[in-house]
């Protein structure tokens, strides 16, 4: 145990857990890591490439070396950072990537195999034999380099989204964070104070200094206590900040439940997007290391990390509490952990300062001028050998603090990719002037980390951020703060040729490694960054991104600033994709549309296939039928033959009134829509502004200022979004009103020479007979006693049909009614493959033919682009490129009996090699027709309309299939159109 | 009278409600809707004495109420008239707008509850203040992935208005919100 005095751990509440199979127990406050190094656990992991022993390196989140596998079954979650993870009791974690034990990992060989095996290797290795790369190289390579592994099972945990508004985000909760939180929160402004750990106060935990007589975790807690009480903040601790977005926005998960052993119900986590109109950063600042030979040991750690270990947590890095710690550190700061250590009475070998003219604070050991430069200890550090004056000598030591100063984070300034600004005072990068509007950095992310500091800046940036809002801004007596010390000397890494010194941790990259790089001139930053793969792992580089720039503008000969600096991107720390999703999964993934006769149809058995967001049934299957095509064959059949209904209500239906409804139309539709007369339906095209086709459907008039356009499923969105655009931008001076009516009508196909005796039972005394209600007519009538009524008498099938709608809410009585009623007349109802069968028997086309690439030519159907009149797409269609397009929709069949057309084949002729130079065109549906009794197809075919009983190849050469096919009419089926007529 | 059975957007031959974490949920079924638009520069009628709300507001008179959805348009609602075709009384009372039948267009689904907690649910449902949301307010806006109105009609009611055809999807993302809103 190496647990000393103090702490904000609650002794009274011991907590038990395990690691690789271990008991051990920690307290209340204690995270993952804090409590392994209380039990003397040094050893927690293996490094990514050359699998050495690494042991925890910070404390927060920052971390590039204790990942873990968190909790267990399909709840364990991999790369886990082990100090950022809050015990529970329970909690269970296991070290990972290594093949057996932690401690003897057969995958060590690689740091044997180290020279071969440096930056770029692999770039310049396993080039053939090329077919290994898949088969062998990759995976080899991806299981001796993984992190983490996954469950494989699926996520069994709920997460939640949410959208949070404010005056005034604080993120980060230390010295600048709590001042201007106060300071907002006492203004009355609407605050929300976040913070990634799960007690508020940053450093003011970590450190040992005094506010106004008090400790900074006292005062923090003070603090947080009276924002607590205003009404107008919202605290929110364990939620990160990981991203900066347009207009204010900000992207934050909060861990609702990471730190409880069971959930309880609660969501894991919850995607917060929160709008703020000016945001304070004060993220603190991330300390950074000093490379120096094997300086990757486990008890080597961050100096600063080690007091916060001391100061927070009440523990040291070492394996008993008789070892001796050292820090090697370039400035003033180191040695606030030295005296940190001292007051609580652990030993202390001494301070290992870069500078020449050290200083000492207290009653210990300076090494000045010295520096560390090799270190010993297979599973954890037992000796450091200190260079002096040229001299060098070992020291035995459990644990080493490294501090070369303070990094400032300001990632999230630079997420609009603003540059961060190189500060020679700091020997840091400070965030940029043009970072997102909006955001003001405060404290330690600005280089203002001594706390006094810190706190005047972060009442500062409060201050400015409520004078912006034209808010009080009232000063808070801010409490005093000891001085200091802070002075470093500019000290980068301590040169050694021979051995390697880490770098980034995380992704094992050495000095040399970028040395590696600098020699094979891939010296931008962006070139360094992915030949090496520094600062990509999970950790982003956070504590090795500056330090690599050192190294490589000491190889250039350049300063830092000049060598470049890296922007980010969020997240600022890894993001899980439940929480990104947003929480609904399944079934609920997305939304769902239901027709008005999903009920009836569920209850009938009926299979439904997804049409954009609408559930559609797409064949009712009855009892005996065992295979799709039987039912899809039957209710074609019984169409053609008697009657059937169908659900049509996902067609697209838009309300066009007003006194220009007709001219609006007119330039909407390629054909003339104004002639037609009130009580008629015409069918219409609709141009892109290039001329292509767009969009067909039909235009119902219902009245003289009053018209219905239907539209196909796929499009009933997107004509509206038009026709809008239509209205409201090219043609704002037309008195026309738009509204979709889609969902308010329930629309159903009757279809068959027997719809009009259906039909008869249910209108209210309504004349149907064909002079009456001719083909192409439409009424406004009731049904079914009194229920009122659209009918529109219009064929996608091809037979005599009608379309019937009613208000939604009865689709579903009306489908039923329908079925029953007409039991004698063999009313059947049909899904959507059925009524694609139908409309390829008809030659009717679809969003099969309307490709996007199709013109109405192409359809035969260029005489009803008019040009008497102007519309959306007429001019353009009428250009050479596209009035000279050949290919024409024509219909195919199998020459020899029973062969399928695959939809999709390219047409060439029989003797013809299959390449694109001989591509006649293509088959655009297939299916196999119950009416002809044979697969039948239609498709876009060169000169079509003139190559009648023509032989081709349908070819699929991805399958290697092809099938001879004739040219026929597309209209399979009553060609002259006699029946629906009927 | 028709002898057909209609069904409520959720599938059901009644109203379907439920508690759900601190609020009540409910569909209605009730209430007639339909849109109304005039000219640009038409003056503003006041259907059955209504006072057509500006943008982003609502007002609700003796049974009726209206809200605002888009320049020169107006939801118009008329409670227990929804079996009736007021569209077509609307449009008498109109002669001069564009009146379109919306009653089964739309899902109206209604929560009450405290002021505090139906807060909490907007939160967890709209990317709209709360603050903004206040007695009189009508917006729409996305909700997973759907596009609503949202009618706030007094601080511990409002109705959230979803296509027809979302009913259950939308259904499901408020009751999974409020249940959670305790959880």
């Amino acid at each position: 145990m190496t647990r000393i005095s103090g702490g904000l751990i609650d002794r009274t509440s011991p907590i038990a857990f395990r690691f690789n199979g271990t008991s051990y127990q920690g307290y209340t406050g204690d995270t993952l890591a804090s409590a392994l190094l209380g039990n003397g656990v040094q050893l927690v992991g293996r490094s990514f490439k050359y699998h050495r022993p690494r042991g925890v390196f910070t404390a927060g989140s920052e971390e590039p070396n204790a990942l873990v596998e968190l909790r267990t079954g399909a709840w364990q979650e991999p790369n886990t950072r082990a100090t950022v993870a809050e015990l529970f009791d329970g909690l269970v974690a296991q070290s990972q990537n290594h093949i057996g034990s932690l401690s003897r990992d057969l995958l060590a060989i690689n740091d044997l195999l180290s020279p071969f095996l440096s930056a770029g290797f692999y770039y310049k290795t396993f080039m053939w034999p090329r077919a290994f790369w898949e088969k062998l190289y990759e995976p080899a390579i991806r299981r001796a380099a993984g992190l983490g592994s996954l469950s494989m099972q699926a996520d069994p945990d709920s997460y939640d989204k949410g959208f949070l508004h404010c005056d005034i985000l604080i993120i980060g909760a230390g010295a600048a964070g709590l001042a201007a939180a106060l300071t907002a929160g006492r203004s009355g402004a609407e605050t929300i104070l976040v913070d990634e750990d799960f007690e508020l106060g940053g450093r003011l935990l970590a450190e040992s200094g005094h506010l106004d007589g008090v400790s900074g975790q006292t005062w923090a807690q003070r603090v947080v206590a009276e924002l607590a009480t205003l009404p107008n903040v919202r605290i929110m601790p364990r939620t990160t900040v990981f991203g900066t977005y347009d207009h204010g926005i900000f992207g934050a998960v909060e861990r609702v439940a990471d730190h409880l052993p069971d959930s309880g119900g609660k969501v894991r986590q919850t995607l917060w997007r929160i709008t703020s109109n000016r945001a304070v950063m004060a993220t603190g600042a991330t300390e950074r290391h000093i490379p120096f030979a094997n300086n990757d040991r486990p008890g080597i750690m961050l100096a600063g990390a080690m007091r916060a270990y001391a100061n927070r947590w009440a523990v040291t890095p070492t394996r008993t509490d008789t070892d001796k710690i050292a820090i090697f550190t370039n400035g003033d700061d180191g040695h606030r952990t030295a005296l940190d250590l001292i007051t609580k009475g652990v030993p202390v070998l001494g301070v290992v300062d870069t500078r020449k003219d050290a200083p000492c604070f207290g009653d210990y050991k300076v090494f000045a001028g010295a520096v560390v430069s090799n270190t010993k200890g297979r599973h954890g550090l037992t000796a450091i050998e200190i260079t002096q004056n040229g001299s060098s000598a070992w020291h035995h030591v459990g644990a080493l603090g490294v501090g070369g100063g303070w990094n400032p984070n300001l990632h999230l300034a630079s997420h609009h990719r603003a540059r961060p600004t190189w500060d020679q005072s700091i020997l840091g990068f400070v965030p940029p002037s043009d970072g997102p509007s909006g955001l003001i950095p405060a404290g330690a992310a600005t280089g203002q980390g001594a706390t006094a500091a810190a706190l005047a800046s972060g009442m500062q940036a409060a201050q400015k951020a409520l004078s912006d809002l034209g808010c009080r801004t009232d000063p808070i007596d801010l409490p005093h703060a000891g001085p200091e010390p802070s002075a470093q000397s500019e000290f980068w890494l301590v040169p050694s040729p021979k051995r390697r010194a880490w770098v980034d941790f995380q992704n094992d990259v050495t000095v040399k490694d970028i040395a590696l790089a600098h020699q094979e001139n891939m010296r931008s930053v962006e070139h360094l960054k992915r030949w090496t793969t520094l600062g990509m792992a999970t950790d982003q580089g956070k504590t090795s991104n500056i330090s690599a720039l050192a190294v490589m503008a000491e190889l250039t000969g350049k300063s830092i600033p000049e060598t470049g600096t890296t922007v980010f991107r969020p997240p600022y720390t890894g993001v899980s994709l439940g929480v990104l999703g947003g929480g609904d999964t399944g079934q609920d993934f997305r939304p769902k549309r239901l027709t008005p006769t999903q009920t009836w149809a569920a209850a009938q058995g009926a299979v439904f296939v997804e049409a954009g967001q609408w559930m559609r049934a797409q064949w009712y299957p009855r009892d005996g039928e065992t295979h799709w095509r039987q039912s899809v064959d039957r209710e074609a059949m019984a169409v053609r033959s008697g009657v059937g209904v169908c659900d049509v209500t996902t067609l697209g239906k838009i309300d066009v009134q007003g006194k220009d409804a007709g001219e609006f139309l007119n330039r909407i539709y390629a054909n003339t829509i104004s002639t037609l007369k009130t009580g008629r339906v015409r069918y219409g095209l609709m141009l892109r502004e290039d001329g292509i086709l767009y969009d067909d459907g039909t235009c119902a008039r219902l009245g003289d200022t009053h018209y219905v356009v239907t539209t196909t499923t796929a499009n009933a969105g997107l004509v509206y979004q038009r026709l809008e655009f239509a209205r409201q931008c090219l043609w704002p001076d037309l008195d026309v009103h738009l509204m979709s009516t889609t969902d308010a009508w329930a629309q159903l196909a009757v279809a068959g020479p027997k719809s009009r005796h259906l039909l008869e039972r249910i209108v209210d005394g309504f004349d149907l007979s064909n002079d009456a209600f001719p083909f192409m007519a439409c009424a406004e009538l009731t049904v079914c006693g009194g229920l009122r009524a659209r009918l529109f008498r219009i064929s996608f099938s091809g037979e005599l049909a009608y379309e019937i709608a009613v208000p939604a809410r009865y689709g579903n009585a009306l489908m039923e009614r329908l079925i029953e009623v007409g039991a004698d007349l063999g009313a059947t109802p049909y899904g959507t493959e059925a009524l694609g069968v139908l409309r390829i028997e008809k030659g009717h086309a679809t969003a099969n033919e309307l490709t996007g690439q199709t013109t109405a030519r192409m359809l035969g159907l260029e005489r009803m682009v008019s040009s008497k009149k102007d519309a959306i797409g007429a001019i353009m269609s009428r250009r050479e490129g596209l009035a000279a397009e050949r290919r024409r929709l024509v219909g195919f069949v199998p020459i020899d009996d029973g062969n399928p057309i695959v939809a999709g084949s390219h047409l060439v002729k029989p003797d013809a090699a299959q390449t694109f130079e001989n591509d006649e065109g293509w088959i655009t549906s297939a299916c196999y027709s119950p009416h002809l009794k044979s697969p039948i197809a239609l498709g876009y075919l060169a000169d079509g309309d003139t190559r009648m009983g023509e032989e081709l190849i349908a070819a699929n050469p991805l399958e290697q299939q092809q099938t001879r096919v004739r040219v026929v009419s597309a209209h399979f089926v009553d060609p002259d159109g006699n029946r629906l007529r009927d | 009278m028709t002898d057909l059975i209609p069904l409520t957007p959720l599938g059901r031959t009644a109203p379907y409600m439920a508690a759900a974490g601190p609020l009540h949920i409910s569909e209605q079924t009730d209430v007639a809707l339909a849109s109304l638009s005039i000219a640009r520069g038409a003056p503003r009628p006041s259907p059955f004495g209504l006072d057509l709300p500006d943008a982003g507001k609502c007002v609700a008179g003796d049974g009726m109420g209206a809200f605002w959805i888009g320049p020169n348009t107006w939801m118009v609602e008329a409670a227990g008239q929804a079996e009736t075709n007021f569209a077509a009384a609307l449009a008498r009372a109109v002669p001069d707008c564009a009146v379109t039948d919306q009653t089964d267009g739309y899902a109206c689904i209604d929560v009450t509850g405290s002021d505090a907690d139906l807060n909490r649910l907007f939160a967890k449902l709209v990317n709209i203040d709360p603050k903004a949301l206040i007695t009189g307010t009508a917006v729409r806006t996305g909700l997973d992935h759907m596009t609503v109105f949202v009618v706030r009609r007094s601080a511990e009611q409002v109705s959230f208005l979803g296509l027809r055809s979302y009913a259950g999807s939308l259904w499901h993302a408020i009751e999974t919100a409020a249940c959670r809103l305790d959880a």
